[in-house]
């Protein structure tokens, strides 16, 4: 692999993960919500 | 309705933000470097931020463990608590990074470096800390183990901090917080960098108002749930008559 494609293994692992993080915590977030019955 | 929504929402908008901007500093700095060798240098402006944001958020675990055990308060608790999570994440990360630095420099994904390991042992202690959170239901006796671990585990961040001075090893000593000043000559590498702390410090910052929101509305539905008056053993169930005198 060249450094480019070094480069954009390591940019998709930080990126990717930190929207699959934050995603997480935004699903939790909606759906505790609801679970208590207040609206988004 | 739109003022609550802006308000719900400005940790995700600052989120996108602070890391486009942090790519596009990356992208646009000058790629050789003598020593590190050309476009895998711009690993550096995420693998470091991921770092250094290991140790703040395991500093304010550190800082919320003590308020509790000195108020008692469970509000500190839940900053410990969204905050170890958080730096769960972010440890778990730089050591991701980390491994695809060492690869496509020093030709392996690992070795049993000072700083490596100090790292991987401080992961598995701050999950340790997150499994022992769910050890009990009990919301002051949870608190109050937590922030023993929370404590002693800060111990850790000097250590990880200072093992490439104390001892030898592959991985390179410190970059930018030097005695004789930043080994980053380079001022747009030097401004890639800062600016990538930066937007991982506001990701952190989004991150722990939405983690501690989250930890509100758990709360909620705890009390909501123990509000409600259930049958032990189900409706179908009904008390047996057992035809004695009365």
């Amino acid at each position: 692999m060249n450094g480019w494609g070094w480069v954009a293994f390591a940019y998709a692992t930080a990126y990717g993960s930190l929207a699959v993080f934050a995603g997480s915590i935004a699903w939790r977030i909606r759906n505790t919500r609801r679970s208590i019955g207040e609206t988004e | 309705m739109q003022a609550q929504t802006l308000n719900r929402r400005w940790p995700w908008v600052a989120i996108v933000l602070s890391l486009t901007i942090a790519f596009v500093f990356a992208m646009i700095s000058p790629a050789a470097d003598s020593l590190q060798g050309f476009e895998r240098v711009r690993i550096m402006y995420v693998h470091v931020p991921a770092a250094w944001l290991a140790y703040l958020a395991f500093f304010v675990t550190f800082g919320g463990s003590v308020g509790y055990l000195i108020t008692r308060n469970l509000r500190w608790d839940r900053i410990a608590a969204a905050s170890a999570e958080i730096g769960v994440y972010f440890t778990g990360l730089a050591i991701a990074l980390g491994m695809i630095w060492g690869k496509s420099t020093w030709g392996v994904w690992w070795t049993w470096d000072a700083r490596l390991t100090l790292t991987a042992i401080m992961f598995f202690v701050y999950l340790g800390y997150l499994a022992l959170r769910r050890t009990t239901d009990d919301s002051v006796l949870r608190a109050g183990r937590a922030a023993v671990l929370g404590v002693l585990g800060a111990v850790q961040i000097p250590l990880v901090h200072f093992s490439v001075i104390w001892w030898r090893g592959l991985h390179q000593g410190p970059s930018v917080v030097r005695a004789d000043g930043p080994a980053i000559q380079d001022p747009l590498m030097l401004t890639a960098l800062i600016v990538g702390v930066l937007a991982f410090t506001v990701v952190y910052v989004s991150l722990m108002v939405k983690r501690i929101e989250l930890i509100h509305l758990e709360d909620r539905k705890a009390a909501i749930d123990q509000s409600i008056e259930r049958p032990v053993a189900g409706e179908a169930v009904t008390v047996p008559d057992l035809g004695g005198s009365s």
